[in-house]
C-alpha cells in the first residue's frame, strides 16, 4: 500500500467529472436528461406542460411498486408478486368500499398487501427458499384470488373522492406525484441514514458478515418483502383513483416494469448495490420512453421490442460507466 | 544447473503503484526456490506474472531459454506452469474430482472420466490424507484446509514443470504442511521447478534450496542458498529493519489474571465439537490449538451463537449462557473475529467507516445510525490501531492489505467494548510487520481486562502469544498447558488427530495386556516431560503423571530411566522398572517415546523383544510419489 496519500483527515478529492460518473445518482440524472432531450427533439409535444403532467401521473403506479421492489432487490431478493398483489388488493378495495367506506377499504387493501408480502418474506427466510420461486407462487395465487373474490367482474364507479388523489394539485404538482416524491424522499433517508436501510444494504452485500456483526438480518429481510407488498397495495390505490374502477386483471405485468426500473436505476440483482434515487430516474426513463413511443405513434406491437432493447442498452451503459468509474 | 525459468528486468505498474521495478528471478529444474518479502513487496505480482495471470509492462521471460509470452493463465498452463493460489479458485458446486481435473475441461476432445478418476484417486492416495478425500463430494462441503489440498492436487494433475505455491500452508495444519513439504521435495527430486511463496520463516528454511527476497518491487537478495542465510538476516532483508521481538514475549505479564469470564464445560455441537471444556479469565489470552478439523473454529462459533450446541454448559461471568444468535452473544459482551475475512467479515459494498461501524449498527437502538455518538471513540481507536484516519473514508476496504482489513474488523469489536473477544486465525494473510502490531494490540486489549480466546493453526503464534493453550483434537479437549511450557513439537503431538493417535493407543493397550504395568507415550522438552497418552492404572507402577499432563523430570517416579536413556529396563530406587523406546516420524523427526513401567519385583520381559514390537508398530509407511504427473 502506498503512503503517498493526502494529509490525514483530508477526504480523498476527486474531480467533478469523475464524481459524475462514479455516483450512480448523477449518472442516472444524466441519462434521464439525455432521454428527455432526445424525445423533445423527435416530438415537439413532449416538453409541453400537459404531456409532462401526464407523464408524472403515469409514473406514480410503477414508481410506488418500484420503491418496494428496490428494497427487495437491495437484499439480493426479487418480488415477482407485486403486479398480481396490486390486482388483488385493488379488488379488495373496490369490493369492501360500500361496506367499509373509503378509509376503511383503503386500509384493508394496504393491510392485505403488507400481510401477503410478509408471508412471502417469512416463507423465503424461514424456509430458506429462493425468492424467485416463492414470489412466483404468490404471483399466481394473487392473480387467482383477484378473480375468485371478484367473480371475474370489475367494480366501477368508485367515489369521486378517491379520484381527487389523481386530479388535485398541490403547489403545482399533482397530489399523487407529490406523494410519490415524498415517499422517495423518505425512502432515501431510510436507506442512507437509518439503521434498517443500512442493514438492507449489508444483507445484500454480505449477509454472513452482517449476521456475525449482530444485525437482525431475518427481521429486515422479511420487512423488505412486507414493504414491497404494502407498496403494491398503495400502487393499486393510485391506479383505482386514476380510472375510478378496479379490475381483476389490474396491475398485470407491473412487476416487470418495476424490476426494469430498478435495474435501469443501477441496482445489482445480486444485492448490496443500488440507490433509491437511481430507481426514481429509472421509473422516469421507463415512463418517458413509453410516453415518447405513444407520441410518435409507434405501434403497440413494436413498443415491447423498443422498451426491451432500451432496458438492455441502459444496463449495458451503466455497467460500462460504473466499471470506468471504479477503475 | 541450467535455468528452467529465467525472468529479467520485469516491470509492472498498477495505477500509481509500481509493483515490480526491474525484478530478476531464475529457477532451476529440480529446485525449490523461495520467493519472500513483506506484504506489498511484489512477490505475489511476480508469481502472477510467471503464471500468466497478469502481463508485465516490460521485461523478458524465458522457459528453457525460449522466450515466453502467455496472454493468459490457460496458455501458461499449456506451457507447463501452474499456480496454487492463496485464495482458492475452486468451483464450490463441482465435485472434488471435477475440480482436480478442471483444466481438462478447457482442452479439446472427449473427457475420459474413468481415467481421470483413476488419476485423481492415485494422487489422493499419494497425498496420504488421513481419512481420505472423497472424489464425489462437492467442494462446498470441504473445510478450508481440504480445499487447499484440492487446489494442490489440481496443480499436480496437469503435468506442470513449474509449480508456484503461493502461501500454500496458510490454512493447513502442521501435519498437512509436513505432507505438503514431502510432496514439494518429491516434485523437485523429479526435476520440476517449485516456487514457494511464503511468510513463514520456519517453512522457508525447512523446504527451500534457494531464496530470493523482494522489497518494494526490487530484488534485494537473488537466489541465495538457503544454507547461507540465517533467519534474522532474512527478516532484516524482508522488512528492511530489525524485528526485535514479534511476539513481544516480554509483555506477558506476571500479573495474576482476573475472575473467570467464560467457562465452557463438555460443550458439544455436532459434527465437529464433541467434548470441549476450558475457562478464560479476564486479562488472559487463551489459545485454542489443534489441527484443521479439530473443531476449534466450530467451538468459538458455537459460543458466539453461530451454531447450535447440543450438549454442555457455557457460563459467562458465572451465569449460564447460551447464545441463540450472534446478536444475543454480542449483547452479552462477546465479539468474534471470524476466520473467513472475505466471507464473514467484510461487507464489500460498504465504505471502511461503515464496515468499522457494522457491529455498532447491530447494537444501536433507535431508527438512525448513531455513528456520531461513537466518533470520539473511533478516533481514539484508529490511533491505537495505527490506521490512518483519512483511509477510513475510502469507499471500499477491498484495496486494503490483509493486515489493515483485520485491524478494521478488530476496531469494529473494540468499539463495543467487549468483555470476551474470540479471534479465529487473526493473522491469516497478514504480513509479518503488521502481525507484530496485532500481537502487541492483543496483549494490550488483554491487559485492559478483556478475556481473549484465539484460534490459530500457527503453533508458533499460539505459543508466542497465549498465556494458556487448550489443545483440541477431533472435537475433544486433550489438554491444557501454560503457554511458556511448550514447544512446537510437543504441541503438534498433543494436537495429533485421535485417528492417527489411535495406532499408538492400540500399541499401548497391547503392551499393557502383554506385560502388565502401565504403558505411556511421552515427550521430553528440556527438563520437562509431557504425557500424550497413558494406558493402565496399576498404583505400584504409577510413573507420577497422567495422560495430557506434564511434569518436571525430577518430579516423576521414573527419573532414573529418563536420565539413563538405556536400551534395556532401568530400575528406580524403589524397585519399579521402566523401558523407554524412542519413536520417529516419517521424515525422521522425534515423535517422543513409548514407555513401559512395571511395578517393583515384577518379572522383566526381554527388553529387545519389547523394543522390536514397539518399533514394528510405530514404523510408518514412507511417503512416496510414484507419479506426480
Amino acid at each position: 500500500m502506498s503512503m503517498t496519500e493526502p494529509l490525514p483527515g483530508a477526504p480523498a478529492r476527486r474531480s467533478v467529472a469523475r464524481r459524475l460518473i462514479t455516483q450512480i445518482e448523477a449518472r442516472m440524472l444524466l441519462l434521464t436528461l439525455v432521454v428527455m432531450a432526445a424525445l423533445s427533439v423527435v416530438s415537439p409535444y413532449f416538453l409541453t406542460a400537459n404531456n409532462l403532467l401526464n407523464a408524472m401521473d403515469q409514473s406514480v403506479v410503477v414508481g410506488m411498486v418500484a420503491l418496494g421492489q428496490t428494497m427487495v432487490i437491495l437484499i439480493g431478493g426479487i418480488d415477482l408478486s407485486v403486479g398480481s398483489l396490486a390486482g388483488v388488493t385493488g379488488m379488495v378495495l373496490g369490493l369492501t368500499l360500500p361496506a367499509l367506506g373509503l378509509p376503511g377499504a383503503v386500509g384493508l387493501a394496504l393491510l392485505t398487501g403488507a400481510l401477503a408480502g410478509l408471508a412471502s418474506g417469512a416463507i423465503i427466510i424461514f424456509g430458506r427458499l429462493a425468492p424467485f420461486v416463492v414470489t412466483l407462487g404468490v404471483m399466481s395465487i394473487g392473480r387467482s384470488m383477484a378473480y375468485v373474490i371478484s367473480g371475474a367482474n370489475s367494480v366501477g364507479e368508485l367515489p369521486a373522492r378517491l379520484g381527487r388523489l389523481s386530479t388535485d394539485t398541490i403547489g403545482g404538482l399533482p397530489v399523487n406525484f407529490a406523494i410519490l416524491l415524498a415517499a422517495y424522499g423518505a425512502a432515501w433517508w431510510f436507506l442512507t441514514r437509518a439503521k434498517g436501510g443500512r442493514t438492507l444494504y449489508a444483507i445484500g452485500s454480505n449477509a454472513e458478515a452482517a449476521r456475525v456483526a449482530g444485525l437482525s438480518i431475518r427481521l429486515w429481510s422479511i420487512l423488505a418483502y412486507g414493504f414491497s407488498g404494502l407498496m403494491s397495495a398503495v400502487a393499486a390505490t393510485f391506479l383505482a383513483s386514476r380510472i375510478l374502477s378496479v379490475d381483476p386483471i389490474g396491475g398485470n405485468g407491473l412487476e416487470l416494469d418495476a424490476i426494469a426500473a430498478v435495474v435501469i436505476g443501477g441496482a445489482s440483482l445480486f444485492g448490496g448495490r443500488g440507490s433509491i434515487i437511481g430507481t426514481l430516474f429509472g421509473v422516469f426513463i421507463m415512463v418517458f420512453i413509453r410516453n415518447g413511443l405513444n407520441l410518435l405513434n409507434v405501434s403497440p406491437y413494436w413498443q415491447g421490442t423498443a422498451i426491451g432493447s432500451i432496458i438492455i442498452a441502459a444496463v449495458l451503459a451503466e455497467r460500462l460507466l460504473s466499471d470506468r468509474g471504479r477503475g | 544447473m541450467a535455468d528452467l525459468l529465467a525472468l529479467s528486468d520485469i516491470w509492472k505498474r498498477f495505477g500509481a503503484t509500481i509493483a515490480l521495478a526491474g525484478a530478476d528471478f531464475t529457477l532451476g529444474a529440480g529446485e525449490v526456490h523461495a520467493l519472500v518479502g513483506a506484504n506489498g513487496a511484489g512477490k505475489s505480482t511476480l508469481s502472477r506474472v510467471i503464471s500468466g495471470h497478469i502481463q508485465p509492462d516490460r521485461g523478458d521471460l524465458r522457459l528453457d531459454g525460449r522466450p515466453l509470452r502467455h496472454a493468459n493463465a490457460r496458455e501458461a498452463i499449456r506451457s507447463g506452469i501452474a499456480m496454487v493460489t492463496q485464495e482458492t479458485s475452486l468451483a464450490p458446486d463441482l465435485s472434488v474430482l471435477e475440480n482436480i481435473m478442471l483444466p481438462r475441461l478447457g482442452q479439446r476432445g472427449r473427457l475420459d472420466w474413468r481415467g481421470m478418476r483413476a488419476h485423481a484417486g492415485h494422487l489422493i492416495e499419494e497425498f496420504g490424507q488421513e481419512g481420505g478425500l472423497s472424489l464425489d463430494v462437492p467442494v462446498r462441503a470441504l473445510s478450508i484446509g481440504q480445499r487447499q489440498m484440492v487446489e494442490i492436487l489440481k496443480a499436480l494433475a496437469i503435468d506442470s514443470r513449474v509449480i508456484i505455491f503461493d502461501e500454500p500452508t496458510a490454512s493447513l495444519s502442521p501435519m498437512e504442511s509436513e505432507i505438503l513439504f514431502g510432496i514439494i521435495r518429491a516434485l523437485a527430486a523429479r526435476g520440476r521447478g517449485v516456487i514457494f511463496v511464503s511468510h513463514r520463516l520456519e517453512e522457508i528454511f525447512s523446504v527451500t534450496d534457494r531464496i530470493t527476497v523482494l522489497r518494494e518491487g526490487r530484488v534485494v537478495a537473488a537466489g541465495v542458498a538457503t544454507d547461507h542465510i540465517a533467519p534474522p538476516e532474512l527478516v532484516r532483508l524482508m522488512v528492511g529493519r530489525e524485528l526485535s521481538d514479534v511476539y513481544a514475549r516480554g509483555a506477558r505479564s506476571g500479573r495474576a489474571p482476573g475472575k473467570v469470564v467464560l467457562s465452557v464445560s463438555h460443550l458439544a455441537a455436532p459434527p465437529r465439537v464433541r467434548d470441549v471444556s476450558f475457562t478464560v479469565r479476564a486479562g488472559e489470552i487463551v489459545g485454542l490449538a489443534g489441527l484443521v478439523g479439530a473443531g476449534r473454529s466450530e467451538t468459538v462459533e458455537t459460543i458466539f451463537g453461530l451454531r447450535p450446541a447440543s450438549a454442555g454448559r457455557i457460563e459467562l461471568d458465572g451465569r449460564a449462557f447460551r447464545a441463540r444468535s450472534p446478536r444475543a452473544a454480542i449483547r452479552a459482551g462477546i465479539g468474534l473475529i471470524p476466520e473467513d475475512r472475505r466471507g464473514q467479515g467484510i461487507v464489500p459494498d460498504f465504505s471502511v467507516r461503515e464496515n468499522l461501524m457494522l457491529a455498532h449498527l447491530g447494537d444501536h437502538h433507535g431508527p438512525g445510525l448513531g455513528y456520531d455518538r461513537r466518533s470520539s471513540t473511533v478516533q481514539a481507536l484508529l490511533e491505537t490501531l495505527g490506521l490512518p484516519a483519512h483511509r477510513v473514508l475510502d469507499a471500499s476496504m477491498l484495496t486494503f492489505s490483509g493486515g489493515m482489513q483485520q485491524k478494521v474488523i478488530l476496531a469494529r469489536w473494540l468499539l463495543l467494548g467487549p468483555k470476551l473477544l474470540l479471534l479465529d486465525e487473526p493473522t491469516r494473510g497478514v504480513d509479518i510487520g503488521t502481525r507484530a502490531s496485532i500481537y502487541a494490540l492483543l496483549r494490550r486489549i488483554a491487559g485492559e481486562g478483556v478475556a481473549v480466546v484465539m484460534v490459530s493453526s500457527d503453533f508458533e503464534e499460539v505459543i508466542g502469544l497465549a498465556d494458556r493453550i487448550v489443545v483440541l483434537s477431533d472435537g475433544v479437549t486433550v489438554t491444557e498447558i501454560p503457554g511458556d511450557l511448550v514447544d512446537i513439537e510437543n504441541l503438534a503431538m498433543f494436537a495429533a488427530p485421535r485417528s492417527s493417535a489411535a495406532r499408538t493407543r492400540t500399541l499401548l493397550v497391547a503392551l499393557r495386556e502383554a506385560y502388565g504395568g502401565i504403558a505411556c507415550w511421552l515427550g521430553l522438552d528440556g527438563e520437562r516431560l509431557f504425557c500424550f497418552d497413558r494406558v493402565g492404572d496399576d498404583e505400584a507402577a504409577d510413573p507420577g503423571f497422567a495422560a495430557g499432563g506434564f511434569a518436571p523430570i525430577a518430579a516423576t517416579r521414573i527419573a532414573a530411566a529418563l536420565a539413563a536413556r538405556a536400551e534395556g529396563f532401568v530400575s528406580e530406587a524403589d524397585g519399579r522398572a521402566s523401558l523407554l523406546v524412542p519413536i520417529r516420524g516419517r521424515r525422521g523427526h522425534d515423535l517422543g517415546m513409548i514407555g513401559l513401567m512395571l511395578p517393583p519385583r515384577a518379572a522383566l520381559p526381554d527388553a529387545a523383544a519389547v523394543r522390536a514390537r514397539i518399533e514394528a508398530a510405530t514404523a510408518l509407511p514412507t511417503l512416496t510419489i510414484a507419479d506426480a504427473a
